[in-house]
């Protein structure tokens, strides 16, 4: 194990390496334009591929056209350009070719903030692409070193439901500097939990069958194999058509490979001071996480009964946490309040559903106790908070 | 040890405020510590404000975030503005040159540390001043051997290892002990 001061760009590159990602189309942006310059180096070191789109939306083309030539390829970005992957999304979502894109969040809308975090894209990550009619999975790491973990789990899971994985960053994660340890062989990847799964290759006949079933082989091209990957609705023969009953087939199985599989997603999660059935459930996902730890631990010993859950699987929405009667207080780097809405679908109308949100910098530990103590005792959230029913 | 240290430096681009958190966090890792380090700026290389915020623990490190600095450079007045009401229990050392202006109500410990001038009077130009400072840094922080933070400074910046010696070595001995 090696351990240096680096950035998460660092760390998501190595993870994406030890993953056996072989293939990096990028489009500098900050602050993710070291993922580029990083795998630029990296790639051919270990015989890998890199190359510069001449903007996003063509660098996840070529990351589609490596895949379906056999390569793990994976592309990295900020919310300007994510947006920009809306067509190659869903052509990788319908062929079901194996991606990993990161998104490293920060302020928007448009060009917005470079160089300070957001999260602005829960719900474009769920909707990466027009035509509705499929399901996404989406990871979302809090810390440099968890980003290259989520990384390798990324490619596993891309590889074993044939699908397109957002890693949903931020720029304190991707641009921030902590100790990394880096594994240096196969040992050292099983002790930090690194699952791998090799590419394999379909061979027909059935490349697309009209189920739920994963760890089917991925298309690939130019292995005397190989089918139509068109933007059309595919059949199980790996034709293309345009017919109600085959669309039908398909779009189920789209999105409910995903949706009957929660299995391989409901370990991705934190839950701190949660033993005790706390009276408010501070939820969070990405950095804003760790101030929301801190400030729990914090209002612990002053004796407010709080716990925190941290989403690291964002979508399927793990419903399963909402389940039970509470007070919830939901934590995000943007004003609008997008994770809040989500939460207070899950929870339902019994619970009690608080947000509260800034953009550009993470909330303080003050702030939150502050905040704690006012939901607790009844108050209303001013300046930084509101309750979703007021508006 | 207290359970974390933080340090914040923060001035505009070009002054090497990035690097001076990096060096620290290096330092830091050497020894065997947790640390985060984030840093925030705008579009501009140059010119733009720029802030590092260290944090150095023995425990995994949950918020990265300088709520409230041991050490806090300032190497603007814009800067020293922002943050110097984050100071209760620690100290700020600031740079006369930018910092034209002192706010004689704060109750922290407040030391300057004239790094533009000192690197332009002993080696003919600014660029060593950063380094002055990280001299000045290292002499009030408790967590991190000196020879640690110098090796680190050798390794970060490549060039000119005689004059960052000679630069670390000028800040350091700015202050008697750890004041």
């Amino acid at each position: 194990m090696k351990r240096y001061l680096e950035t998460g760009n660092f760390a998501i590159t190595e993870g994406a390496i030890l993953a056996g990602c072989r293939f990096f189309a990028g489009y500098p942006i900050t602050p993710a334009t070291e993922i580029a310059e990083a795998m630029s180096r990296r790639l051919p070191q270990v015989g890998g591929i890199y190359l510069q789109g001449e903007d996003e939306c063509a660098a996840l083309h070529l990351c589609i056209g490596a895949s379906l030539g056999g390569y793990k390829a994976m592309t990295a970005t900020s919310g300007p350009g994510y947006i920009l992957y809306a067509d190659p999304y869903g052509w990788a979502i319908g062929c079901e070719i194996p991606l990993v894109i990161l998104n490293s969040g920060r302020v928007g809308p448009v060009s917005g903030i470079t160089g300070a975090p957001g999260q602005g894209e829960f719900y474009l990550t769920r909707y990466p692409t027009q035509g509705g009619n499929y399901e996404t999975i989406v990871l979302a790491p809090n810390s440099a070193q968890e980003a290259m973990a989520i990384t390798v789990e990324a490619f596993y899971l891309s590889e074993r439901f044939r699908t397109p994985v957002t890693v949903l960053a931020d720029q304190l994660i991707t641009d921030g500097f902590e100790d990394i340890s880096v594994p240096e062989n196969e040992d050292e990847m099983k002790d930090m939990g690194f699952r791998i799964w090799p590419r394999k290759i379909n061979r027909g006949p059935n490349f697309y069958p009209p189920t739920d079933e994963i760890d089917i082989p991925p298309v690939v091209l130019g292995h005397n194999t190989g089918a139509l990957c068109s933007d059309w609705t595919p059949t199980e023969e790996g034709y293309d058509i345009e017919e109600v009953e085959a669309h039908h087939k398909h779009a189920h199985r789209l999105i409910y490979k995903i949706r009957n599989h929660r299995e391989l997603f409901s370990h991705l999660h934190e839950k701190k001071f949660m033993d005790d059935d706390p009276d408010l459930i501070v939820v969070s996902y990405g950095t804003p996480s760790r101030v929301v730890n801190t400030a729990v631990a914090r209002a612990r010993q002053e004796g407010l009964k709080v716990g925190a859950l941290r989403l690291i699987n964002l979508w399927p929405f793990p419903d399963e946490h909402f389940q039970k009667r509470n007070k919830y207080l939901v934590v995000e780097l943007n004003w609008d309040g997008q994770l809040v809405r989500e939460v207070q679908r899950a929870a339902g109308k019994d619970s009690e559903v608080h947000f509260t949100g800034c953009c550009g910098e993470l909330p303080t530990v003050n702030d939150l106790i502050e905040i704690f103590e006012k939901i607790l005792k009844g108050q209303p959230l001013a300046r930084k908070g509101w309750q979703l029913e007021e508006w | 040890m207290k359970v974390r240290t933080e340090i914040l430096a923060s001035g505009f681009g070009g002054q090497g405020v990035v690097r001076l958190g990096q060096i620290i966090g290096e330092a830091a890792v050497k020894e065997g510590y947790r640390v985060t380090m984030l840093k925030s700026h705008g579009t501009e290389m140059r010119g733009g404000y720029v802030r590092s915020q260290v944090v150095i623990s023995k425990e995994p490190i949950d918020s990265p975030i300088v709520e409230n600095p041991d050490i806090f450079a300032a190497l603007s007045l814009a800067a020293y503005n922002s943050f110097k009401h984050l100071v209760t229990r620690g100290i700020i050392l600031y740079d006369p040159a930018f910092v034209v202006e002192i706010d004689d109500t704060l109750t922290c410990r407040q030391k300057p540390v004239p790094a533009k001038d000192l690197s332009v009077q002993n080696f003919g130009r600014p660029v060593f001043a950063n380094t002055i400072m990280l001299g000045a840094i290292s002499r009030h922080l408790d967590v991190l051997n000196r020879d640690t933070v110098l090796e680190s400074i050798l390794h970060v910046i490549p060039k000119f290892h005689e004059e960052n010696k000679r630069a670390f070595e000028i800040g350091y001995s700015l202050f008697n002990g750890k004041g």
